[in-house]
């Protein structure tokens, strides 16, 4: 069975610039400000989801294993 | 500064201090019609905002759909060379829109993000220190040109993985791309060979990364022509971006930092009581104060509605970061130059699908370069009375910064 991940975006660095969006399409949609927003924190792999995380250019986006260790940053 | 006609985009006194110009305009109306040149100025943080994340509505695609000429007026003999520069540029990944853009930017896209850009900092410090302790003794310099230029130039150079003799000629051609954004009527000639000679220096090293791909930014490229996402001339070209946005933006973001800095010492012995504390806040406050580049364009590719005005389909729109980053609904006090300001969400980079993609590489550049001075130098002076611009809407673009300074007593 695969370990539950927690993945926040900061939304105070988020700039809308949707790599996320592209790269893990089934954890990350757009909130009304164009924003990106966790919709489900198992919609896609943990290679995905960290893909995303490496990717995003703010570096806002964070991913732990749920009560445990920091996967990034 | 008055601008008696505020149609008069272009005025050297707009050029001189946009500040005053564009905070006026906001004042009037953030989503403003400029009537001459038949374009909107959309000077309010929260509307370019909401323009930038929604690109859908704005095309980023302007060489193709914009028939304006180029201003400055350029001399007429010249003007078949600006049909080469269009489709140059056309071809460049910021003009593009989805999908191609996705495409394409998500070749290109993992080679500059943060985590990656960080491994470049050891090379960045080391080129920022050749060059100042090269500069420390003479106690003077043009940080345009001794500083500023030649350090993205290396950069780049390593990031295209070109011999080291071949810097002195990458020079010359961002040199000569340079003159994209100046004023003098007879600049499509040397931009034009400046493109050609990008094209021509970049063209063998593609054929041979196509095979023999390694980590660099043109094998990059090349495997995403491999990969039948570019065509050859948009992997010649956006070799050609990497070497202009990285250069033009970091020599801005350098100058223009630093003679904030200059303009208001206490700030200057703020981070040089702390460089590596301070450093990065500052380097945001001086993106935010007076960013490297000061606007650029949209397409309206709907009709839409922003903040109460009526923009049709096919409508040219230019969208003010130096005024946005000073809009006081967002930053307080805007025009006083912080460099402890927190939150600082500043617009210099964009925002949206199209948010710079060289941010980590330009913050990293201001970072050390800002670091290095405070670390070294006392006080820095402005040494002449006065400092000008590069006639140009879009840039933010010192014509030379000459300072002196007096060895540090340490």
């Amino acid at each position: 069975m695969t370990r539950r991940l927690n993945v926040r975006v900061d939304h105070s660095c988020c700039v809308g610039n949707a790599m996320c969006l592209a790269t893990a399409p089934g954890v990350f949609a757009h909130n009304d400000q164009r924003q990106s927003q966790v919709i489900d924190p198992e919609g896609e792999s943990e290679e995905k989801i960290l893909e995303a995380a490496f990717n995003c250019p703010t570096g806002a986006i964070r991913v732990e294993i749920e009560g445990g260790e920091r996967l990034f940053p | 500064m008055t601008v008696a006609d505020l149609d008069e985009l272009f005025a050297p006194e707009v050029v001189a201090d946009p500040y005053t110009y564009f905070a006026r305009l906001r004042e009037i109306d953030p989503v403003y019609w400029n009537e001459r040149f038949q374009l909107w100025v959309i000077t309010g943080y929260e509307e370019v905002v909401w323009l930038l994340r929604h690109h859908e509505l704005f095309s980023s695609a302007i060489m193709r759909n914009s028939t304006s000429p180029p201003y400055p007026p350029v001399d007429p003999e010249d003007l078949p060379l600006f049909d080469e520069v269009r489709e140059f540029r056309a071809d460049q990944l910021v003009e593009q829109d989805r999908p191609e853009h996705l495409h394409q930017r998500t070749v290109v896209h993992k080679y500059f993000t943060p985590t990656a850009m960080e491994s470049w900092r050891p090379f960045v410090r080391d080129a920022v220190a050749e060059l100042l302790d090269e500069l420390e003794p003479l106690g003077r310099m043009d940080v345009l040109t001794d500083l500023a230029a030649p350090l993205p130039v290396r950069v780049i150079a390593q990031m295209m993985d070109v011999p080291w003799e071949d810097r002195d000629h990458l020079r010359e051609l961002a040199d000569s791309i340079l003159y994209m954004n100046r004023g003098e009527p007879y600049r499509l000639r040397p931009l034009t060979e400046g493109m050609r000679g990008i094209v021509d220096y970049a063209a063998p090293l593609v054929e041979e990364r196509l095979d023999r791909p390694g980590d660099d930014f043109i094998s990059i490229l090349a495997q995403g022509e491999k990969a039948g996402i570019f065509s050859r001339h948009q992997v010649l070209v956006n070799t050609g971006l990497l070497l202009f946005a990285g250069h033009e933006t970091t020599m801005n973001l350098i100058c223009n930092g630093l003679l904030a800095f200059i303009r208001h010492p206490d700030q200057w012995d703020l981070l040089a009581a702390d460089p590596g504390g301070m450093v990065r806040l500052a380097t945001e406050e001086c993106l935010r104060y007076d960013p490297p580049v000061k606007s650029t364009q949209r397409i309206a590719a709907e009709d839409v509605r922003l903040s109460g005005q009526a923009i049709h389909k096919g409508d040219r729109i230019r969208w003010i970061m130096a005024a946005a980053n000073r809009d006081p609904s967002v930053f307080p006090d805007p025009d006083r130059f912080d460099i402890g300001r927190q939150p600082n969400p500043h617009i210099s980079f964009g925002s949206g699908i199209h948010y710079c993609l060289g941010v980590a590489l330009a913050r990293m550049e201001g970072q050390e370069v800002f670091r290095a001075l405070a670390e070294r130098f006392g006080r820095i002076e402005l040494a002449t009375d006065e400092v000008e611009y590069q006639p140009s809407i879009q840039f933010r673009s010192l014509k030379s910064l000459p300072v002196s300074w007096a060895r540090r007593s340490r």
